[in-house]
């Protein structure tokens, strides 16, 4: 059961935030936005954090998730119900195909960079192309396909909530399971894991098969939210970039740092929000100094500081039995 | 069909001009420079500040040159050296996040300061007659200058002592620096030529279209698929794969339209890496 105590103390924190908001529906999809840039972050850290996989299409498989849910809702006449866990489906797909490709062709992580890259602007290029199903540039609108419960900002909230939990239980089962060792090893050395008897082409596409399954749920749950769907609010600046600075900032490789990584991303946002523009420019610098200074993450640094109490640290925490290592 | 053609080959010298850069930053520093097309837009906006001041546009346009070979020069002694304590992997993963982190820092500032900005060069005679088919001269004065430029670059990497060692560190860095080479002094020299030749991509650009400030990351895009088609260690290779992709985007651009075109493009790219890794034409290296 303790193991469940820092998600557990999170959800009850997140769940109270519409409180705290007090019914201002600007801070109430502020709060939501945090939720869905949440749950990416805990993908991203699945694919780059654990098992090195630099994916760079995080906006395309987000993107095809919702577009297939939408446009399939809008053709086909099909209840969300349905489209929702198809587009899931494709993205989880798409993910897996192209880990299961890059581990075959014995891909580099540059080169699994250029080629999620291409499939980021091709996924791009069709949107813009196929315009009699997605109307191109201008998008489609969402509100009134039948999922009338992301149309009401506070239901919407708890539903992204909900979506973000079961990421994180998924992400907290992988990693105490049998596959979290697996995970664990590929990332140290991968050549060492796999003459140990490691399965990596196995577990790498496991974890971008999970991971891409993560964003697609909150992708095709955020083009509904959204109340419209086009090439702007899936792009490569808008969603690739925030997600890598995000886990850069709380901390690769630990169960928090997605979530510590995206409030801070978020309140960053704000703080530069008078910029407009500008925005660009601080994700270039914030990426830069992050990763040639802060390459920990924000996580580790607060854990440093809370163990430097240790008083206050044993009050809130046991000491963990002998010889067992903490998880994160 | 001759005139797309013709126009395929225009666009594709300047894509060779850009991918060679990225190519030889590769080969040499290890280091995938996803901030390529930037010097090339940085290039073409301080020509186009020069021309502002009523300086006579050749004098313009070298100071465009110089000022991107200024910036390659800036960026590799700055903002890569963290990339260059490392080897590998982790050089290349270090290069390419602080390239695509500098890339976003000249977006955000080109489109803070010159939002509508272009660069257009005005020739006194329009149009040329070469053999029955007549031809724009900025396009022909254009191919000129990219086929002089690349001519210079194999004759130097050929032909001086220089060129020699710096193939010798593309073929084996340690190798290079146990003959005593020094591989850091090189490798700047070699991302500022890289950054001047992005530099003459920029401004040849404004002088057979126009440049805007905001082309950065498409310059970067259409560059990084030439030297993946190419083989990112090829200079050869660039230069075919520059000219044969600049054509194919011509005649389906012409044929099926712009995001067709592209698509091709990209799964093109996406295709050598999956099947050939080296480079399509890599073999003539």
């Amino acid at each position: 059961m303790k193991k469940y105590a820092d998600i557990g103390a999170l959800t009850l924190v997140l769940a109270l935030v519409p409180a705290a908001a007090g019914g201002s529906p600007y801070y109430l999809r502020l709060a939501t936005l945090a939720l869905v840039y949440m749950a990416w972050t805990v993908a991203f850290n699945l694919i780059f954090g654990h098992t090195k996989q630099l994916f760079l299409c995080l906006n395309a498989l987000a993107g095809t998730a919702g577009y297939v849910a939408v446009v399939m809702a809008k053709q086909l006449d099909w209840s969300p119900w349905l489209t929702v866990p198809i587009g899931v489906a494709a993205a989880a797909g798409l993910g897996a195909l192209f880990s299961y490709v890059s581990v075959l062709r014995g891909l580099g992580v540059i080169f699994v960079g250029i080629v999620t890259l291409a499939f980021s602007l091709i996924f791009h290029n069709l949107v813009l192309g196929l315009r009699q199903l997605t109307n191109g540039e201008t998008g489609l609108v969402t509100r009134g396909l039948g999922f009338p419960l992301l149309e009401q900002p506070l239901p919407s909230y708890y539903i992204f909530l909900a979506a973000l939990l079961a990421a994180l239980l998924v992400y907290h089962w992988l990693m105490s399971s049998k596959s979290g060792m697996a995970f664990r090893a590929l990332s140290d050395d991968e050549l060492t894991a796999e003459l140990s008897g490691i399965d990596v082409t196995r577990y790498k596409v496991l974890a971008a098969a999970v991971a891409s399954a993560i964003l697609g749920l909150t992708g095709a749950l955020f083009a509904f939210y959204n109340g419209i769907v086009s090439p702007s609010v899936f792009s490569f600046v808008g969603i690739d970039i925030p997600v890598l600075i995000a886990l850069l900032l709380g901390g690769m490789r630990t169960r928090l740092g997605p979530i510590v990584g995206a409030v801070a991303f978020a309140l960053i946002e704000e703080l530069v929000r008078p910029w407009g523009q500008l925005n660009v420019l601080v994700y270039g610098v914030l990426l830069i100094v992050l990763f040639t200074t802060f390459r920990e993450g924000m996580v580790p640094v607060l854990k440093q500081a809370f163990q430097a109490f240790p008083a206050l640290a044993r009050r809130l925490r046991p000491p963990p039995a002998f010889g067992s290592k903490p998880d994160n | 069909m001759t005139a797309i053609l013709f126009d395929g080959i225009v666009q594709g010298l300047q894509l060779s001009l850009l991918a060679v850069g990225i190519t030889l930053i590769y080969g040499l520093g290890g280091v995938l420079n996803l901030a390529h097309g930037q010097f090339a837009v940085v290039g073409g906006v301080a020509a186009a500040l020069l021309l502002q001041l009523g300086i006579n546009p050749v004098l313009a346009s070298l100071g465009g040159i110089a000022s991107a070979g200024a910036l390659g020069f800036a960026v590799d002694r700055t903002l890569l050296l963290p990339a260059y304590r490392y080897r590998g992997e982790e050089r290349l993963l270090l290069g390419l996040i602080l390239t695509l982190g500098f890339s976003f820092v000249i977006d955000g500032l080109l489109n803070w300061k010159f939002p509508e900005f272009s660069l257009t060069f005005q020739l006194r005679v329009p149009l040329v007659e070469l053999g029955g088919i007549s031809m724009r001269t900025a396009s022909l004065a254009a191919s000129l200058i990219a086929l002089a430029v690349f001519a210079a670059l194999f004759a130097f990497l050929k032909l001086t002592l220089l060129g020699k060692s710096i193939r010798s560190i593309i073929e084996n860095e340690v190798g290079a620096e146990l003959c005593g080479i020094d591989p850091s002094r090189t490798r700047t020299l070699i991302v500022c030529l890289a950054a001047m030749m992005a530099g003459v991509a920029g401004v040849t650009q404004g002088l057979f279209s126009s440049l805007g400030a905001e082309m950065g990351p498409e310059f970067t895009i259409l560059g990084l698929l030439v030297a993946v088609v190419g083989g990112v260690r090829s200079i050869n290779g660039t230069l075919a794969a520059g000219i044969l992709l600049g054509i194919v985007n011509a005649f389906a651009s012409h044929y099926v339209g712009a995001y067709v075109a592209y698509i091709i493009l990209l799964s093109f790219a996406m295709a050598t890496i999956l099947v050939r890794p080296a480079g399509l034409l890599a073999r003539f290296t």
